[in-house]
């Protein structure tokens, strides 16, 4: 893929890296040229000093033919204004756009631009450890429909099987690891003590899965 | 003639004279300006027309009575933020006329309708062209 990356900070550089480094053609654009360097040795793709919603600079960085385009800089509204123009002027497929204002990251998409918001995600991180720190969210679906979360078996749970915590469309066992081996079990596999587990839930069955391990919502 | 409610955001000098001929012609206005000093300056002659706070945040808009504006002035000395006023006037508070003022003439591509610009304005393009055409107007005078 063609992937075109704005911003070469922290948050574009190792994503820009990893793309790189698994074969795909990267172009990144900072207007800081020292930006680069957070770039790993490795890096293949190319890089662009520029500001990242001038035609010619994204023009140059071949957006006409771009299959994927990331604004990542500091500023939230030219990171909308970066998607935007991928995707309404370039017909880019797909674009994705840094918001740290959790305001703006919940109104973007109603016009049609997919946000990520590291504020959101960290501070609802950060939250769900500070008040339940037996359960920890590892990963979110899609938009945060199903949520991945993972913890550790205790006494509630032990030798209980996997068929007990599970709840058709809500709750799901995705795998268990013990003493230092993962496997993904079946409904008929028992729970041991400090067992690490990951769990598929749907978000609004959250509070389902507490009631279930014993923990307080 | 009907008054008609504006907010301008951006009260450098362009949004002070804009909005002092406007209020003059008759039209109820209010300010929006993020920097302090500036919205100090523009409450000494607006007086609590006058919002401090940033343009491009949906709930400092409500403040300053988006909902029942009928047109917007975008007219800060920052494109991403002209566009971004622009894109929330428009397609999120539905407002019926949304003028920007392009700082950078390159970036006029910019400004479309898609992206909820109405009319937009480039006070540098503006200038160059009647320069342009006094320079072009004295050439012929020298010659002939």
């Amino acid at each position: 893929m063609h992937i075109i990356i704005i911003g070469c900070g922290r948050v574009g550089a190792r994503p820009a890296s990893l793309l790189s480094s698994s074969g795909h053609s990267v172009v990144v654009i900072d207007k800081n040229p020292e930006a680069f360097e957070r770039l790993e040795r490795s890096y293949k793709g190319k890089t662009i000093e520029g500001v990242g919603f001038d035609r010619k600079t994204l023009i140059e960085a071949g957006i006409e033919h771009a299959d994927a385009l990331a604004a990542v800089t500091n500023g939230d509204n030219s990171n909308v204004v970066v998607a935007s123009v991928a995707a309404q002027d370039f017909h880019v497929p797909r674009v994705v756009a840094r918001i740290k204002d959790p305001v703006r990251a919940e109104m973007f998409p109603k016009l049609g631009i997919t946000t990520i918001s590291s504020t959101l995600w960290t501070s609802g991180r950060i939250f769900e450890y500070l008040v339940s720190p037996e359960l920890h969210n590892v990963f979110s679906v899609g938009s945060a429909g199903v949520q991945l979360y993972e913890f550790e078996v205790q006494n509630v749970l032990v030798d209980r099987m996997v068929r007990d915590l599970s709840v058709a469309n809500e709750i799901r066992v995705v795998a268990i690891t013990r003493e230092g081996i993962s496997f993904i079990p079946v409904l008929g596999s028992v729970f041991k003590r400090r067992d690490r587990v990951l769990v598929a839930v749907d978000t609004r069955s959250i509070d389902k899965l507490k009631a279930m391990l014993g923990l307080s919502s | 003639m009907q008054p008609l409610s504006i907010i301008i955001i951006g009260t450098g000098k362009l949004g002070r004279e804009c909005g002092q001929r406007l209020i003059a012609a008759g039209h109820r206005l209010t300010f929006v300006e993020k920097d302090h000093q500036l919205a100090q300056n523009a409450r000494e002659i607006f007086g609590d027309r006058v919002f401090l706070g940033d343009g491009c945040d949906p709930k400092v808009l409500e403040q300053a009575g988006i909902n029942i504006a009928q047109v917007i002035i975008a007219a800060t000395g920052d494109d991403e933020d002209n566009l971004i006023i622009a894109e929330l006037a428009h397609h999120i508070y539905g407002v019926q006329s949304v003028m920007t003022r392009i700082n950078r003439p390159e970036n006029e591509w910019l400004f479309t309708s898609h992206r909820g610009v109405d009319s937009a304005f480039c006070p540098v393009v503006m200038a160059t062209d009647f320069i342009k055409t006094e320079i072009d107007r004295q050439a012929e005078k020298i010659q002939s």
